[in-house]
């Protein structure tokens, strides 16, 4: 049994290998860390949720917020204005972004030791941040998102702004990454990284379940699964949470089977020729993974632009309501993936709250015969260091898995 | 010679992390450091090397807890080797300050120097060369003042008064509302205070949200959301969207204003309708 | 003759206007009457006072800020609400039997004649002074935990309705007791209608 430590995941884990002489013959995530952040809203005001869900996580913390509106809205029964919802989608988005960006240059870049611009990088993270900031805010930690809209009530000046600062990213993201037209020739920093994993042979290793699960719905994409090429529609129900006693975390299965959530998941539902092209040639391999999430920016960007030209500033920012008890569980997609929230509202209060994050769906800790994906992407590696570099490659957050 | 910086984090979420890689001067405000660790940054040396390092400023971010498990060794016992050792302690954001959010769980966490508003069992030993940077998160600005500057004057929780001494009330785009007791008349309006109905805590909290912008553009109450004072060690306190009142009165008065004065002027201020003030800026005439 | 400085030549005529009013009711006396009543000259009076409806303005002020200081002062004792209320009743019935006309204008001048007070006295203006001690005796009966926290019109016309109501029925000489008599049900009758049963 050799133990690593596994940090700048947000947070910190403990993988544990068996090895058979070099060979990695079973693999286990253990995180050591747990805040309680779903205790703590028992007996709080159902809207308090809305600041405490949030400090679940620096880096994903938006999709948090959204997820808890989404879910009291859908307890209350309202339907929010297609202006809240573009708002909403706009700021998530970036979140998205900025996070993609950060996973590609300090976790991978920095761990296959390529070289890359930090200033741009770090103006095109600040940037993102500012476009998000300009309707929630603040990023980190933003509020706005409330049960019936979002609170900002932008003007045409605030659109003007918006389209500007997201022109700014654009011309960024073109100077990072070139422009994604042909998937033969990858250009700048994705054609660095193609070469860096090539000479080291790493191009397709780290091959998971091909099985893929998006839970949500949105205007990007659907709540569907894919195993064996078949698209199926998901529904929350046969979402199963299962305890384990040596890590905070718990494992979570879709009618019993472990399935991948994360931009792949996103992109594979759709004939997108760029990531398909990826995906024929080197599966849902680590090389396929990156590229997706790196891909993926690319395409929000412009859907961040086509929300700003759709915006109907005459509509509410947010509808009347009327607070409701019940039961209700809602998905959302956040950087890594679907992001479940349930609750029980009882007399206004929170009687259960319960998150299941992406990181859960991906490096669930099943058993040799039925693995998760983390594990078969490892089995039967030699080298821990690939195995490293594979973990990261799902874009692990800690701090969200042991909420 | 360049200072010497070590990142360590406690129980936090990282959202102080995250807050700090904001700074828009963070390329050239980074070169004069020298990074040995930062949890998102790269850095000198590994986490599980931390215990031999030697910095000249030790940042913390997250509560204190002993038991929590960092690398091989314990939370506590690693911020203690690195704290003596550093020449200044910057603790950055409310979980590290006063123990924060997750001690809502854990009574066990604490901040480095206080423990909620009380003074710590560490006060007495780091309080000399330790500074405050509450905040949910701090803000990134916020942190580089703290990281650069050891020329500050601190108020009786630690806080640099140049950033603490105002309130996040100060700056706001809805004061005229409050000067006349307009009240927003719901979420999602630029027009109207916050102060009345919604629970803005902004005219009794410490701190320069509303005159350092976030992310350079923004503010939460700018964007029509309350402040939830989360740079006091109240935070977080109940029914945040709630302002709570007696007999219709709030229960906290704006800093330092005592009711009686607070409720003569507002109740002249409110005798007047002053139209400007209570239709929409723009789309209606 | 002692000189006496303009605030008290102020009083003075507020004081007589009051009586005055009371007496032939506000819209029969006229500044004349008032200077004659004094002795002055009608010029003279224009001094103190710019118009008959700038005097009435500063008389409810006057009044307010009498009422207020009292109800201020009892607001400072270390008394629970309960205490308080029946403070306050006995001393605004002995104010109504012992100035019936300073009550009286407030209750039959100024709440019946809001047109004459549109002007600069809006509002909560005028009677600033005497509203916020009632705010404040409130919003620490309900801090407490003593009072029921509700709005405060609801609680403010409770309690001044009914006090109002009474002067009145003693106004009209239907009272069959001293008003006095009553500051014992009459406070208790208030506590229990505002008092925190949770």
């Amino acid at each position: 049994m050799k133990i690593d430590l596994l940090e700048k995941i947000e947070g910190e884990a403990y993988l544990e290998f068996k090895t058979d002489g070099d060979e990695i013959v079973d693999v286990r995530v253990l995180f050591p860390h747990f805040r309680g952040v779903e205790n703590i809203l028992v007996g709080k005001d159902a809207w308090d949720a809305l600041v405490i869900n949030p400090r679940v996580c620096g880096i994903c913390g938006h999709a948090h917020l959204q997820a808890t509106a989404s879910l009291l809205e859908s307890i209350y029964r309202i339907e929010i204005t297609q202006k809240a919802q573009l708002i909403r989608e706009i700021t998530r988005f970036c979140e998205i972004i900025q996070n993609h960006l950060k996973w590609c240059y300090l976790v991978i870049f920095q761990e296959l030791q390529i070289p890359y611009d930090f200033t741009t990088m770090h103006q095109t993270i600040a940037l993102v941040n500012k476009l998000l900031a300009l309707f929630s805010g603040q990023w980190p930690h933003s509020a706005y998102a409330i049960p019936g809209g979002v609170t900002c009530d932008p003007t045409a000046l605030d659109i003007v702004k918006a389209k500007q600062i997201r022109a700014q990213i654009q011309s960024n993201i073109f100077k990072l990454f070139g422009s994604f037209e042909d998937p033969k020739k990858l250009e700048k920093d994705l054609k660095k990284l193609y070469e860096t994993l090539h000479a080291k042979d790493l191009l397709s290793v780290g091959i998971g379940l091909n099985r893929f699960i998006t839970l949500s719905q949105d205007s990007y994409v659907e709540n569907v699964k894919i195993l064996n090429k078949k698209k199926r529609k998901t529904k929350l129900r046969y979402i199963k949470e299962i305890g384990q006693s040596d890590s905070y975390a718990k494992n979570v299965t879709y009618n019993n089977r472990f399935y991948e959530t994360g931009p792949l998941a996103r992109l594979l539902q759709n004939p997108d020729f760029f990531i398909r092209y990826f995906y024929r040639k080197y599966k849902d391999s680590i090389f396929t993974r990156i590229i997706a999430r790196i891909y993926e920016i690319n395409i929000l960007i412009k859907k961040i632009e086509h929300h700003l030209n759709s915006i109907d500033l005459n509509q509410l920012s947010v509808v009347e309501i009327e607070k409701k008890d019940g039961e209700g569980a809602i998905s959302i997609e956040a950087a890594r993936g679907s992001l479940v929230h349930k609750a029980i509202i009882a007399e206004g209060k929170i009687e259960n709250y319960s998150i299941i994050t992406p990181t859960q769906w991906n490096l669930s800790n099943g058993s040799s015969d039925n693995p998760s994906s983390i594990q078969k992407a490892i089995i039967g590696l030699q080298d821990r260091k690939i195995a490293n570099l594979i973990f990261r490659s799902f874009d692990i957050c800690s701090v969200c898995t042991t909420h | 010679m360049k200072n010497r910086l070590v990142w360590l984090q406690g129980v936090t979420c990282n959202g102080n992390s995250h807050s700090f890689l904001n700074l828009p001067t963070l390329s050239s405000f980074l070169q004069t450091f020298e990074i040995l660790y930062h949890p998102l940054l790269p850095s000198l040396l590994t986490l599980e090397q931390l215990p031999d390092a030697n910095p000249d400023i030790l940042v913390v971010e997250g509560g204190l807890r002993r038991g929590w498990p960092k690398a091989d060794t314990d939370l506590f016992d690693l911020f203690m080797v690195l704290a003596q050792r550093a020449k200044r302690v910057v603790v950055v954001g409310s979980c590290a300050v006063y123990g924060g959010i997750f001690k809502e769980y854990d009574q066990e966490i604490t901040g480095v120097l206080f423990d909620k508003e009380k003074k710590s069992k560490l006060y007495d030993q780091f309080s000399h060369k330790t500074i405050n940077i509450p905040g949910c998160p701090a803000n990134p600005e916020w942190i580089a003042f703290g990281l650069e500057s050891d020329t500050m004057h601190l108020d009786d929780l630690h806080r640099p008064k140049e950033l603490f001494a105002v309130t996040v009330h100060s700056g706001c785009t809805r004061n005229e509302y409050f000067e006349w007791k307009v009240d927003a008349k719901g979420f999602g309006l630029k027009e109207g205070c916050l102060f009345y109905e919604q629970g803005c805590q902004g005219p009794y909290t410490h701190g320069s949200c509303n005159t350092i912008l976030w992310n350079e553009i923004n503010s939460k109450t700018r964007s029509g959301t309350p402040c939830f004072g989360c740079t006091e060690p109240t935070f977080p306190q109940k029914d945040l969207f709630k302002t709570k009142t007696y007999m219709g009165i709030p229960a906290k008065m704006p800093l330092g204003v005592p009711k009686r004065a607070y409720l003569t002027i507002t109740g002249v201020a409110k005798s007047f309708f002053i139209p400007r003030l209570n239709k929409r800026l723009i789309d209606e005439d | 003759m002692a000189k006496i400085n303009k605030e008290e030549k102020k009083k003075q005529i507020m004081n007589e206007a009051l009586k005055l009013f009371s007496k032939e009711g506000f819209f029969e006396v006229t500044i004349a009457d008032i200077a004659k009543a004094l002795d002055m000259s009608v010029g003279n009076l224009y001094n103190y006072f710019t118009s008959k409806d700038a005097l009435a303005k500063e008389l409810i002020l006057y009044i307010s800020k009498v009422l207020g200081e009292e109800i201020r002062h009892i607001n400072m004792m270390p008394l629970s609400a309960r205490e308080k209320i029946k403070k306050i009743v006995s001393f605004y019935f002995k104010t109504a039997k012992e100035k019936p006309e300073m009550i009286e204008y407030f209750l039959r001048v100024y709440l019946a004649n809001r047109e004459v007070f549109k002007h600069g006295c809006e509002g909560m203006i005028c009677v600033s002074p005497f509203v916020t001690e009632i705010m404040i005796f409130f919003e620490e009966g309900v801090r407490s935990g003593e009072l029921r926290d509700q709005d405060f019109f609801s609680a403010f016309g409770l309690f001044m309705g009914y006090l109002g109501g009474m002067v009145f029925l003693m106004g009209e000489g239907m009272l069959p007791n001293d008003i006095e008599f009553y500051v014992q049900d009459i406070s208790e009758n208030i506590y229990r209608a505002l008092k925190n049963e949770e």
